[in-house]
């Protein structure tokens, strides 16, 4: 559509390296005027980056972008605003204490009146229907109204281009469609909208054509309309990665690790509900649980490695023992290990020694306390030994965890609770920002430590790496957990549609399986 | 135009040590050009403050005597701030301890018999742990910042003191002065050196800051105040409870200042008077941090401290300096010690102002 009226914005070869990361590689696709073009990924696929550049936060290493047919340097925000270039974040900056116009104001490159500020704000609301009492205090309003702050903002600038980051993940159903007929309102005025997300459904209902990355490139442009959620999701997540037969020889009969009907409340210190999770973990299984960020994988992993301990025991067990209301101590000396997301000042303690990080996991289960008391002795054997093993580069063991780069940490994390050799272990994001030599490293020792009987629960974004680990594979979508099928049965397309909170959609392909349990499936 | 200071990645080491001993110094030399100018003579009074102390050996008994407090004091707040956990209210922790160890003392007055004095000290401490006791609940069950609880319960205990000496605990033979009786010998501590005034707190104050130093660097306990002051979130994970912690190190840094404060009263006092509040627990907190929250610092950074004690009371006599001088003199070192880390923690960059 729109063609002879030419193109809004077009990206040619864009090109963006981080230190070890390649987040853009050559991105070329163009937005023509008044359309809303989707920009599809999953997590780390690139997109934030690519937007910061239009935006003018980052420069790109190479590529042009060039605005109404002429190429532009964007310096900065400001430079973008002044192209006319507008973008809603998806954290919202707003003072709490203020009324609606004056954080409006605060936002303004241009000064202005108050009374021709509030006019020019009381229009566009009305003519896009945006109903906001210009008069209210922020810290009253709801997370959609804040939103329309935001946006009203940035059509106080007469956008040719706005780009909404994610705009409808803290929306509700019918927020969302509010904010669509506005959008498509502002589309037919001529406004070019980039719209971020990685919700299939609302881009085919949303979007007049789809860009979509994978791993920094631009793997599809494609019109959403055409495609079904399913085909999108395909080249979202990737076909060509095949899901790979581990050559096993276990026998998956034994439960080692179960959770029943777990649920836990959101809000103060947990951001999501875990709403009555339940699966198995037999010794040797590896599982694996797929989901986008901040559905309740970060709850989930501290429920498991008792760091939230609960008041009834039942609700999870290993080896036949019933561990819920144990602490993570207690957990740690029946032989459930764990991993967190934040590898600094979670994980491990980064002005402290690695002789002291493997003392803080490592100190019981490796026999380092006699009477109260650390034998240095043992933790140094230990320290030595994680170092020696995993191969982490470092000085030595009285090297703090804060001088070693990321990778590294990350070997010493993962290789510090796995030579403790647990029965359980609750691992997230194991090879987050680890280079693809250290993630084969703790990708084997991972492997092997199944292979001597362990139950272990992979919590990952990472899709490519939990179809290679894992034998099955369970997705967190807000807080409640999809059944755990056998990595291979599940279908891309499935596994797709449930990240993106499409439940009950996608049966057909695949139904014949879903009854079957893993024991018998070998 | 805005300055920023951006944290360092890895501060000297060298200049950690430094730094207390830079802060002393550089307080000497300011010292002596601010009281220059308030028309003492500022180069006479740095001398009889930090120095005269140290030469007259007549002076060293009145050291020891005002440093075993410091140091026992200084001990436990520093376990505490290890810990991110800052009580500040040490000064009633001790008052509170004094307290009890005198009630324990009036109890038991006409007894006899060395378990006396133990019985003391354990009230001592009782004393200033439950002292502890509001702000540990408030700070673990409503997060109320301790440093504003602490503070607080220090002028409570201030007029619970005044209260008893002039109420209910007044000698009946003291002519109308606000004091208790005088303790029984059983109820007073021994002295350790024959002809001198330094009782069993000295010793005392050395031996509980070597323990400290032991368990801090060697024990599970030590391990977890180091691992919820640096990362409460790793503390968790690696199996340490926070808010146990909390308690333990509020409960440890009330016990060892109302110890101290036993210590005082069944020591140089004999019976509780209304100068018993001498600031020792305030002292104690330029203590800690010039001790770098390290027990066997604590030891020496006493020392220190109580030679600007003991030397404020020479100045006073000899050159005529007033009673404040002192305090100033502390806070200048507390001062430039806080400011000094923050140069050796930081980078500090000038920005200039961006134009809209």
């Amino acid at each position: 559509m729109n063609n002879e009226q030419g193109l809004r914005l077009e990206l040619d070869g864009i090109v963006k390296a981080f230190p070890g990361v390649l987040a853009n590689d050559d991105i070329s696709f163009s937005i023509k005027k008044g359309e809303i073009h989707a920009l599809l990924g999953e997590n780390g696929a690139g997109k934030s980056t690519l937007v910061k550049m239009i935006y003018g936060i980052m420069k790109p290493d190479e590529g042009t972008i060039a605005w109404n047919g002429k190429p532009m340097n964007i310096v900065n925000p400001k430079a973008a605003r002044a192209l006319g270039i507008g973008m809603v974040f998806q954290h919202f900056s707003l003072f709490e204490a203020m009324t609606v116009l004056e954080n409006i104001a605060l936002g303004m490159d241009e000064k202005m009146s108050k009374k021709a500020l509030e006019e020019k704000v009381v229009n566009i609301m009305q003519k896009y229907g945006l109903s906001l009492n210009p008069k209210r205090i922020v810290s009253t309003l709801g997370v959609g109204e804040r939103q329309r702050i935001e946006i009203v903002r940035a059509l106080l600038l007469n956008p040719k281009l706005l780009i909404m980051d994610e705009p409808t993940s803290v929306l509700t159903p019918q927020e969302v469609a509010q904010l669509f007929n506005v959008l498509r309102q502002l589309s037919s005025d001529g406004c070019s909208i980039l719209y971020i997300s990685h919700k299939l459904d609302e881009i085919k209902e949303l979007c007049d054509s789809a860009t979509i990355l994978r791993g920094g490139k631009v793997v599809a442009t494609c019109d959403p309309k055409k495609e079904t959620a399913k085909t999108m999701a395909a080249m979202m997540i990737g076909t060509s990665l095949q899901a790979i037969n581990k050559v096993k020889s276990k026998e998956l009969l034994e439960i080692g690790f179960s959770v029943n009907n777990l649920s836990l409340k959101g809000g103060g210190d947990f951001g999501v509900s875990l709403k009555d999770i339940s699966f198995d973990v037999y010794r040797g299984e590896i599982l694996g649980i797929a989901g986008v960020a901040g559905n309740g994988q970060n709850e989930l992993q501290l429920v498991l490695s008792g760091e939230i301990v609960l008041k009834d025991k039942a609700k999870i067990s290993m080896n036949n023992i019933e561990i819920g209301n144990m602490s993570a101590k207690e957990r740690r000396k029946h032989g459930l290990c764990a991993v967190p997301e934040e590898r600094h000042g979670h994980a491990a303690v980064p002005e402290f020694s690695l002789n002291d990080n493997a003392i803080l996991t490592a100190r019981n289960r490796q026999n380092m306390v006699r009477a109260g008391m650390i034998n240095a002795n043992i933790a140094k054997q230990f320290t030595t030994k994680i170092i020696d093993e995993f191969n982490v580069m470092t000085t030595g063991h009285g090297a703090s965890a804060s001088s070693l780069s990321g990778g590294n940490l990350q070997k010493f994390i993962m290789g510090r609770e796995i030579l403790q050799v647990p029965d359980v272990l609750v691992v997230s994001q194991p090879t987050w920002g680890v280079d693809a030599g250290a993630a084969s490293a703790i990708h084997q020792a991972l492997i092997d430590l199944a292979k001597g009987g362990a139950a272990i629960v992979i919590i990952s974004q990472d899709l490519d790496e939990l179809l290679e680990l894992c034998d099955s594979l369970a997705i967190i979508n807000e807080g409640t957990l999809s059944q755990k099928q056998k990595v291979g049965v599940m279908s891309i397309e499935e596994i797709g549609l449930l990240m993106g909170g499409v439940h009950g959609e996608a049966k057909p392909s695949s139904s014949e399986v879903g009854h079957e349990g893993i024991a018998n499936a070998n | 135009m805005q300055i920023r200071f951006e944290k360092k990645l890895e501060p000297s080491r060298k200049m950690l040590f430094a730094t207390p001993i830079l802060a002393v110094i550089l307080t000497m030399i300011l010292g002596a050009i601010v009281f220059s100018i308030l028309g003492y003579d500022g180069l006479g009074a740095v001398r009889e403050i930090f120095l005269t102390p140290l030469t007259n050996s007549l002076k060293w008994q009145d050291l020891a005597v005002k440093a075993a407090p410091l140091i026992i004091i200084g001990v436990g707040l520093s376990i505490g701030y290890r810990a991110n956990v800052w009580n500040i209210g040490a000064e009633g922790q001790y008052i509170a301890g004094g307290l009890a160890a005198t009630g324990m003392a009036l109890l038991t007055h006409n007894m006899s018999g060395w378990y006396l004095l133990p019985l003391m000290g354990i009230a001592g401490m009782l004393g200033g742990m439950a002292w502890v006791f509001l702000p540990a609940l408030l700070r673990t069950k409503l997060k109320v910042n301790e440093i504003l609880t602490s503070l607080m319960l220090t002028y409570v205990a201030i007029q619970l003191l005044n209260y008893l000496i002039f109420g209910p605990w007044k000698s009946p033979t003291s002519f109308g002065q606000p004091q208790t009786v005088l303790f029984n010998d059983w109820q007073i501590l021994p002295y350790i050196i024959k002809g001198t005034i330094v009782q069993a707190g000295a010793p005392i104050a050395v031996l509980i800051a070597i323990m400290a130093w032991l368990i801090m660097s060697k024990s599970v306990f030590g391990f977890q105040v180091r691992t919820v002051g640096s990362a409460p979130n790793a503390a968790r994970y690696g199996g340490f409870s926070e808010n146990k912690t909390i308690w333990l190190v509020l409960l440890i840094s009330g016990g060892l200042a109302g110890l101290a404060g036993m210590l005082e009263v069944a020591g140089p006092f004999n019976r509780m008077v209304p100068q018993f509040p001498a600031g020792y627990g305030f002292t104690a907190i330029i203590v800690a941090f010039l001790g770098r929250l390290h027990p066997i610092g604590v030891l020496i950074a006493g020392v220190v401290l109580a030679i600007t004690f003991v030397g404020g009371e020479v100045a006073q006599t000899t050159i005529g300096l007033p009673n404040a001088a002192v305090g100033l003199f502390q806070a200048m070192m507390l001062f430039l010690l806080l400011a000094g880390d923050v140069l050796v923690r930081y980078n500090i960059k000038i920005i200039r102002a961006r134009r809209a």
